[in-house]
């Protein structure tokens, strides 16, 4: 046996290395990871969703109820959002910056309809360093003025001016089918007027509404419950229980209606319909976005998706279905961008592919392809860190519990023909939410399209 | 800024400063800026990076004010006057409003380049 400090330092980095190698390993008799789905628990008064992999990285996020269904005034998620990772009353947002590049750290905040998401990526080693780093941003950001003026706002005006046509589409769709609330802009354009609502200390307020106890969920990906139930109850003591004055929201109630607004650049169309909430047992919904689909999933042939199969006739333009889930709304949207002429005829043809739907011209063959191509997306969806994450979150600070794969994809597998033909046909009975954005002159309306508003 | 200073030693000692005193205020006094309606930091000079950066920290009112009273001087010292003596900044109206937002540029500064020379101990 050769002893240790005989060894060069080369081979005694190799030794080392073996040892750290082996988290990430698994022998054959161990179990594959075979949690999916992420458990709920609650440490000291935060909720937690969390699965672990034994992987070497770790997704730690924060899913604060304050996407812009919430905010107050327009553009209060967007302000919050760039101020995460900022000055805080301890260190700096360069020091912040600059010890998680140190740690090999990512760090980014993003929102959706519902929830604003703060997400650290990082070495499984590093959870109490960014366990912290999460909870100092809730509850110990300064919301400088200088900072609001120097930064915040530099980087909302660039980011509102990459907003293209198909996002106003998706947004004015939203706001025909839901008024207010979820029909809130997921991104102001740089024609809404959010410059008397937005500033540091209304963004500090709503922060205080926003981040507390009561309205996060921490949604960990990689990390041991040990070490979350460890770090979470001393880090998180500082995130006030509930705010002195909480936000209120009403119920979302499904509208429907048309809206048409001109635009240089750019050509989209957006037809939605009521879809299926988070945690709502509406199969046929899947399988009718997977059956709509649009992006091929093989190279060189459009596929067997009916929106993909009704833009093979015209180039540029693309098409595809999705079903936007909320927590007590769903909108099922089917999103068309490319030249305007395109756009329309396309436009066109997937309103006469859903109405063949409604008639029953679904095969068997068919709908075999489009139950499969629902449950790929379902558990890809759960898979694929972000996506799953936020759904986690957003079930959990909802009061629901997070997605349980096997019993959804159990349900997707007993969709028949006659319940999808069932599904589109109320779909074209009620009232639809279309949206056009471009040259209006050649965008069809709604009732040129054969549907109801 | 970067003159030598002891006002962090003299502060330290009560007795010191209670014993400086006087002599500050006559220092102050003789130095003439409050009857031109001045405050101490109106005579920050104006033509450095740091100092350009501070004073757009400053509110609007806060600029505005310190612009009004700049204009007045300057138009003091070309007729050759002084304020009525009722119109002289008192000294309790004169308090640093833009040596706070220096010193807190100048430790970003200072962070900064500490973070940009760090040196990472490898503990392997």
């Amino acid at each position: 046996m050769i002893c240790r400090p005989a060894l060069t330092r080369g081979s005694q980095l190799a030794l080392r290395r073996q040892g750290a190698a082996k988290l990430a390993q698994r022998g054959f008799a161990a179990v594959a990871s075979p949690t999916a789905s992420y458990e709920p628990t609650t440490i000291a008064g935060v909720k937690v969703a969390s699965r672990d992999d034994n992987g070497p990285t770790t997704r730690l996020a924060i899913v604060a109820k304050a996407g812009t269904r919430y905010e107050p005034a327009p553009g209060l998620t967007v302000g919050l959002e760039e101020y995460a990772f900022k000055n805080t009353e301890k260190r700096s947002a360069l020091r912040i910056t600059r010890e998680s590049e140190l740690l090999g750290g990512q760090l980014s905040a993003y929102h959706t309809r519902e929830a604003l998401v703060l997400q650290a990526n990082f070495l499984r080693e590093d959870l109490p360093y960014f366990t912290e780093l999460l909870a100092e941003v809730l509850s110990q950001t300064r919301y400088t003025t200088h900072e609001y003026h120097e930064e915040v706002q530099q980087v909302i005006q660039l980011k509102q001016a990459k907003v293209d046509a198909a996002a106003v589409a998706l947004d004015a769709a939203h706001s025909a089918a839901f008024h207010t609330g979820l029909g809130e802009p997921l991104y102001p354009t740089p024609n809404t007027p959010i410059s008397s609502y937005l500033n540091e200390h209304a963004v500090a307020a709503f922060a205080e509404a926003a981040y507390t106890k009561n309205t996060i969920a921490v949604i960990a990906d990689g990390a041991s419950q040990t070490g979350l139930s460890k770090w979470i109850e001393p880090f998180f003591k500082t995130v006030p229980a509930q705010s002195s004055t909480p936000l209120t929201t009403a119920a979302s109630k499904y509208h429907g209606g048309e809206q048409r607004i001109p635009k240089i650049g750019g050509n989209a169309m957006v037809i939605a319909f009521p879809g299926a909430a988070l945690g709502a047992n509406q199969p046929e919904i899947s399988v009718l976005v997977g059956l709509l689909g649009g992006e091929s999933g093989i190279k060189w042939s459009p596929g067997f998706s009916l929106l993909s199969n009704a833009t093979s006739a015209s180039p540029g333009a693309t098409a595809k279905a999705a079903n936007f889930a909320y927590s007590d709304a769903g909108l099922l949207a089917i999103q068309i961008k490319g030249a305007a002429p395109a756009v329309r005829k396309v436009a066109e043809e997937a309103v006469k592919s859903l109405k063949s739907v409604a008639e029953g011209g679904v095969s068997q063959e068919t709908l075999a392809k489009a139950i499969a191509k629902a449950k790929f997306n379902l558990l890809s969806a759960s898979e694929v860190t972000g996506t799953g994450m936020v759904h986690a979150g957003a079930n959990l600070i909802h009061g629901g519990q997070p997605l349980q794969v096997a019993e959804t994809v159990k349900a997707l597998e007993g969709v028949t023909g006659d319940k999808l033909k069932a599904a589109a046909k109320t779909l074209l009975e009620g009232k639809a939410s279309v949206a056009a954005v471009g040259d209006l002159h050649v965008l069809p309306f709604a009732e040129d399209l054969g549907l109801k508003v | 800024m970067s003159a030598p200073s002891l006002i962090s030693f003299v502060l330290k000692r009560p007795w010191l400063a209670n014993m400086l005193k006087p002599v500050a205020n006559t220092y102050v006094n003789a130095a003439g800026y409050r009857q031109m309606g001045l405050w101490a930091d109106d005579l920050i000079l104006e033509e450095d990076e740091t100092v350009l950066q501070a004073l757009n920290r400053l509110s609007p009112r806060q600029r505005y004010d310190r612009l009004y009273r700049i204009r007045r001087a300057t138009q003091l010292s070309l007729q050759h006057k002084l304020l009525p003596k009722n119109e002289w900044t008192k000294p309790e109206e004169d308090v640093p409003y833009l040596q706070p937002i220096l010193e807190q540029l100048i430790a970003e500064a200072k962070e900064k380049q500490q973070l940009d020379t760090l040196a990472v101990l490898k503990k392997h």
